[in-house]
C-alpha cells in the first residue's frame, strides 16, 4: 500500500510515515493542498467526475426513471405506472423476438469475427516458413492493410454497398452466382427470406469488423517475445498447437476486451440494420431491440416504454460483460484487466 | 480525503472505465433522457395584434413565425414561397423557415420543454405520431373559414373531404397539404403498344397478368419498405366492395374487422395473382425506390399500386415515352358499393399547430397563405402535385400526364371520394412497421390469405388492447 501511494500520481510527495491511515488527517491536508495538487484534484477528478454525472449517470438515472412512467415524450406530463412497462416487455411477443435475435448476434458475431481475426492475425504474425527467424506469410504487411480496409469505411455505408449487393435482381451476388448456372438464385432475396436474412446480416457485420479485430490480435501478438515462439518451435510445437498453447494463453487479455466490444455491437448493431433491415427482415428475423426501441419512442410515441426497453438493454449488456469476464476467470485468467 | 486515502490503482481506474464503456456503449439508453423538463407556461401569451378581414388571426406586427418544415420530395423552397407571401401581407412580420428531415426528433426536446413551433409540416418517415400529441394542437377551423388573399372563403376553394383525415374526435387539427390520390400507375404508352386495357376487378388484373407474362414481364411488383401499399390497395378496394362498414371496422380497430368478406375476397384475389406467379419475386429484399425502377425505367412488371407522389418520386428513373397514369384501384365484382371511378384521396403533409407555440396566430397566418391562390398555384406547378386548393392546375397538368390524369380521377369520382383515418398512409397508431413484416411474406409466397388476416388482425387487437394509446373514435 505504501509503496503504491508515494509511487503514486503526485511524485516528489511522499507519504508521511505510518502510512495511509493518518493522510486523511487535517494537518496532512493543510500542509499539502498546493496550487499544484488543487489544479490536479480538479482537471483529473472534479471536472471528469462532473461531466460523467452530468452526462452519464444522470441521463441513466433519469432513463431508469422514465421507464416507470407513462411519458409519452411529447409533454413534459408524466404519471408514474410502476414496473407495468416492464410487465407489458415481457409479453411483448415482438420484443422479445429481438432479444432473441440479438442474444444469438450476441453469440455467433464475436465467436466467428474473433475466431477468424485470430485465424489471420496468427498468419501474418507467425505463422510463415518454419525456417530462420518467427515470421509471418509472405507480403503479410500487404494483407494487414488490405484486411484493415472495410473498417475504414462507416458503418452505415458499409450497409449501403451491402444491402446494394444483396439486390435479389440487380445485385452483385445474384448476378455471380446466376452467371455460374445457379439459377435458383435468380431474384432470390438475401435480405427478404426468413431462412437467409439474418446471416446474410451477420455476414456484413463479421465483414466489417475482421480487420480491426485482426489488427488488435497482431498487436498483441507483436508484444509476445519471439523467444517464446522459437522456444515452443524447439520444442515440436506445430502452428495450430502454437496458436492455442502459446498465443491465445499470453493475449488472453486483450481476447477478452475484444470479446467485450464487440458482443456491445452486437447487441446494439442498429446502424448495420437500419441500412440492411429497417423493418426488421423477413418475419421480424433480423429486428433488434434498439430499432424496436427507436420505432416505440419516436413513431409510435411511447418513451416511457422504450425506456424501459433501454433498461434492458443496458442489464443484458451488463450481464454479457459480466459473463465474459466469468468465462476468462473460469478458463484461468487471472486478472479482470490486463496488467 | 482524495486519491492518496484509498489509491485509485491503474486496475481499478481501469475495471471502472471498462464499466463506463460497457454502459455507454448502450447509450440507446441514454438516448431516452431528457434535458430536464420545462414548464409548460408559454401558452400563446404573446400580445395579439389587431384582428381585421385582412389580418384574421391578429398576427402582431413585427413578431415572428417559426416554420419548421419536412425536407423530403417536396423541399421546403415552397414554404419559403409562402413565408414571402406573408411577409408581404403582414407588415412588420418575419417567417423564418428552417428545414428538418427528422421531425419526431428534432422537434421532441421542443415540445417537452414547451416550446414548440409555430406550424409544422409533421411529414415523412419520422413524422411526430399525432395521435401523441393531439392534446397539444391547435383547432385549424378558423384557418380554412378564413377568407384567403383573394377574398373567398377558404373552405369553399378546397377539394371535397379533404378535413377528415386531419379530423380526430371532431376536432379539425392537421392540415394536410399535398392532395394524393392512390392508383395502380401504369404506363399508357406500353399498354397501348400492346393492346391492354386497365383491369377493372382483381380477375381481369389476373388475365392481365397472363398477357404480361405472354410479353415476358411481370404485372406487379414491390419493395421491402412499401409492401404495404398492397394493404392500402387492397383496402381501398375492399371499401369500394363493402362501403363504410369496412373502413369504420378498420378504423375503429373492431376484433375479427380483416375477416371481413370484401377484405377477404380482396385477400383471395391478390393470392391468385401472387400463386399465378404474376408478382416480380425479390420484392421483400429490394429497397424500394430500386423496385419501383423495374417498374418505371426497366418496365419489368407493368402495375404499381402506389400515392401520386411516385411521378415525383421516380422523376430521375422514368423511361422516356412513359405517359405515367393512374387508374382507380379494381374492385371485387363489378356491383360493389361503389363504383369503380370511386377514388381513395388523402392528402399529405399535414402541417400542424402546436398551442404553445409563441405565435400560434403566426402559424395560422402562413398557413393561410399556403391556402391562397399564389402559393398553391406555385406548389403545382413546381412539384407537380395538386395542393388540397383546387383549380390550380390546368387541363395540360404543366406537360404531366401524371397529373393530368390525378386531375381526370379526380373528377370522375365526383362525390365518390373516400378516406380512412388510422391505417396507412395515416398510420395514427404507428403500426406500418409491424404490417411491413406480414406483407413481406404474404406478397413473397410465403404465407397465405388466413395467415395474412391473422397477423394483421394480431397487430390490430394489439394496438385496440393496450391501454395506454389513446384511440380515436372514427365515425
Amino acid at each position: 500500500m505504501t509503496t503504491l501511494a508515494s509511487g503514486g500520481v503526485a511524485s516528489g510527495v511522499s507519504a508521511p510515515p505510518g502510512g495511509l491511515r493518518r493522510i486523511g488527517s487535517a494537518r496532512w491536508r493543510r500542509r499539502n493542498l498546493t496550487f499544484d495538487k488543487i489544479s490536479f484534484f480538479l482537471v483529473f477528478l472534479v471536472i471528469p467526475v462532473a461531466f460523467y454525472i452530468g452526462f452519464v449517470v444522470s441521463p441513466f438515472v433519469q432513463a431508469a426513471y422514465f421507464s416507470l412512467t407513462d411519458w409519452t415524450g411529447f409533454t413534459p406530463a408524466m404519471n408514474f405506472i410502476g414496473l407495468s412497462n416492464y410487465a407489458k416487455l415481457f409479453t411483448d411477443s415482438t420484443f422479445l423476438q429481438a432479444m432473441g435475435n440479438n442474444i444469438l448476434m450476441a453469440i455467433v458475431v464475436p465467436i466467428v469475427t474473433l475466431g477468424l481475426a485470430m485465424f489471420f492475425a496468427t498468419l501474418v504474425t507467425v505463422g510463415g516458413s518454419t525456417r530462420g527467424n518467427i515470421k509471418g506469410l509472405r507480403n503479410s504487411s500487404f494483407y494487414r492493410v488490405i484486411s484493415f480496409f472495410p473498417y475504414v469505411i462507416p458503418a452505415i455505408v458499409i450497409g449501403l454497398i451491402w444491402s446494394q449487393i444483396y439486390d435479389p435482381s440487380a445485385g452483385l451476388l445474384n448476378g455471380i452466382l446466376t452467371r455460374l448456372g445457379l439459377e435458383q438464385f435468380t431474384s432470390f432475396a438475401w435480405l427478404g427470406d426468413p431462412r437467409t436474412a439474418r446471416w446474410a446480416v451477420m455476414f456484413v457485420i463479421i465483414w466489417g469488423l475482421v480487420g480491426f479485430y485482426m489488427v488488435l490480435f497482431i498487436a498483441a501478438i507483436k508484444g509476445v517475445p519471439a523467444e517464446v515462439f522459437e522456444a515452443a518451435r524447439i520444442d515440436g510445437a506445430g502452428r495450430f498447437r502454437t496458436a492455442v498453447s502459446i498465443t491465445i494463453p499470453l493475449i488472453r487479455e486483450n481476447v477478452q476486451t475484444a470479446f467485450i466490444y464487440i458482443g456491445i455491437l452486437a447487441l446494439d448493431a442498429f446502424v448495420y440494420m437500419a441500412a440492411l433491415e429497417p423493418g426488421g427482415g423477413p418475419d421480424n428475423t433480423t429486428l433488434v431491440m434498439a430499432q424496436q426501441l427507436f420505432t416505440t419512442a419516436f413513431a409510435r410515441g411511447q418513451f416511457g416504454y422504450a425506456c424501459a426497453m433501454g433498461v434492458v438493454l443496458a442489464v443484458i449488456t451488463l450481464a454479457y460483460a459480466g459473463l465474459v469476464f466469468a468465462v476468462n476467470r473460469i478458463f484461468g485468467g487471472k486478472s479482470e484487466v490486463g496488467e | 480525503m482524495g486519491i492518496y486515502a484509498k489509491p485509485l490503482g491503474r486496475r481499478d481506474f481501469l475495471r471502472g472505465s471498462l464499466a463506463a464503456a460497457a454502459l455507454a456503449a448502450t447509450g440507446s439508453l441514454a438516448a431516452c433522457a431528457t434535458s430536464g423538463t420545462g414548464s409548460s407556461t408559454s401558452s400563446s401569451s404573446a400580445p395579439a395584434g389587431q384582428v381585421s378581414d385582412t389580418n384574421p388571426f391578429g398576427v402582431q406586427s413585427g413578431s415572428t413565425v417559426d416554420a419548421v418544415i419536412f425536407k423530403g420530395g417536396y423541399g421546403i423552397d415552397y414554404a419559403e414561397f409562402a413565408g414571402k407571401q406573408v411577409e408581404a401581407k403582414q407588415q412588420g412580420v418575419t417567417v423564418k423557415v428552417s428545414p428538418t428531415t427528422k421531425v419526431a426528433q428534432t422537434l421532441q426536446p421542443r415540445f417537452v420543454a414547451g416550446n414548440p413551433p409555430d406550424v409544422i409540416d409533421n411529414s415523412g418517415a419520422g413524422l411526430i405520431g399525432v395521435n401523441t400529441i393531439r392534446d397539444q394542437l391547435a383547432e385549424l377551423n378558423d384557418v380554412i373559414e378564413a377568407k384567403n388573399y383573394e377574398g373567398t372563403v377558404i373552405k369553399d376553394t378546397l377539394y371535397q373531404g379533404v378535413t377528415e383525415p386531419g379530423t380526430f374526435d371532431g376536432k379539425f387539427i392537421v392540415l394536410n397539404y399535398a392532395l394524393s390520390v392512390f392508383a395502380i400507375w401504369y404506363s399508357a404508352s406500353l399498354f397501348e403498344q400492346n393492346g391492354w386495357t386497365v383491369p377493372k376487378t382483381y380477375d381481369e388484373m389476373l388475365s392481365l397478368g397472363e398477357e404480361a407474362k405472354g410479353k415476358g414481364k411481370y404485372l406487379l411488383g414491390w419493395g421491402k419498405e412499401a409492401a404495404t401499399y398492397y394493404q392500402t390497395m387492397a383496402i381501398g378496394s375492399a371499401i369500394k366492395e363493402g362501403g363504410d362498414e369496412v373502413r369504420l371496422a378498420l378504423d375503429n380497430l373492431k376484433p375479427g374487422c380483416w375477416s371481413l368478406p370484401p377484405i377477404q375476397d380482396v385477400f383471395n384475389g391478390l393470392k391468385k395473382i401472387i400463386d399465378a406467379g404474376y408478382m416480380k419475386p425479390g420484392g421483400s429484399g429490394t429497397v424500394f425506390t430500386a423496385a419501383q425502377a423495374q417498374w418505371s425505367d426497366a418496365e419489368e412488371f407493368i402495375l404499381y399500386p402506389s400515392g401520386s407522389w411516385i411521378e415525383n418520386e421516380m422523376k430521375d428513373q422514368t423511361k422516356s415515352g412513359f405517359k405515367m397514369t393512374g387508374a382507380p384501384e379494381p374492385t371485387v365484382t363489378s356491383n360493389s358499393k361503389l363504383p369503380w371511378e370511386a377514388l381513395h384521396s388523402a392528402a399529405g403533409e399535414g402541417y400542424i399547430v402546436p398551442s404553445q407555440g409563441k405565435n400560434v396566430a403566426g402559424g395560422k397566418e402562413f398557413l393561410r397563405a399556403m391556402l391562397s391562390k399564389d402559393a398553391a398555384v406555385n406548389f403545382a406547378k413546381t412539384k407537380l402535385a395538386s395542393t388540397i386548393v383546387k383549380g390550380t392546375v390546368p387541363a395540360d397538368g404543366f406537360g404531366s400526364t401524371a397529373l393530368q390524369s390525378q386531375i381526370k380521377l379526380l373528377e370522375a369520382a365526383g362525390s365518390n371520394i373516400f378516406s380512412w383515418t388510422v391505417l396507412n398512409p395515416a398510420d395514427l397508431y404507428g403500426m406500418n412497421t409491424d404490417q411491413l413484416v406480414v406483407w413481406n411474406s404474404f406478397l413473397s409466397g410465403d404465407s397465405d390469405v388466413a395467415k395474412l388476416t391473422k397477423g394483421l388482425q394480431d397487430i390490430t387487437d394489439k394496438v385496440a388492447k393496450d391501454d395506454s394509446i389513446k384511440k380515436v373514435q372514427v365515425s
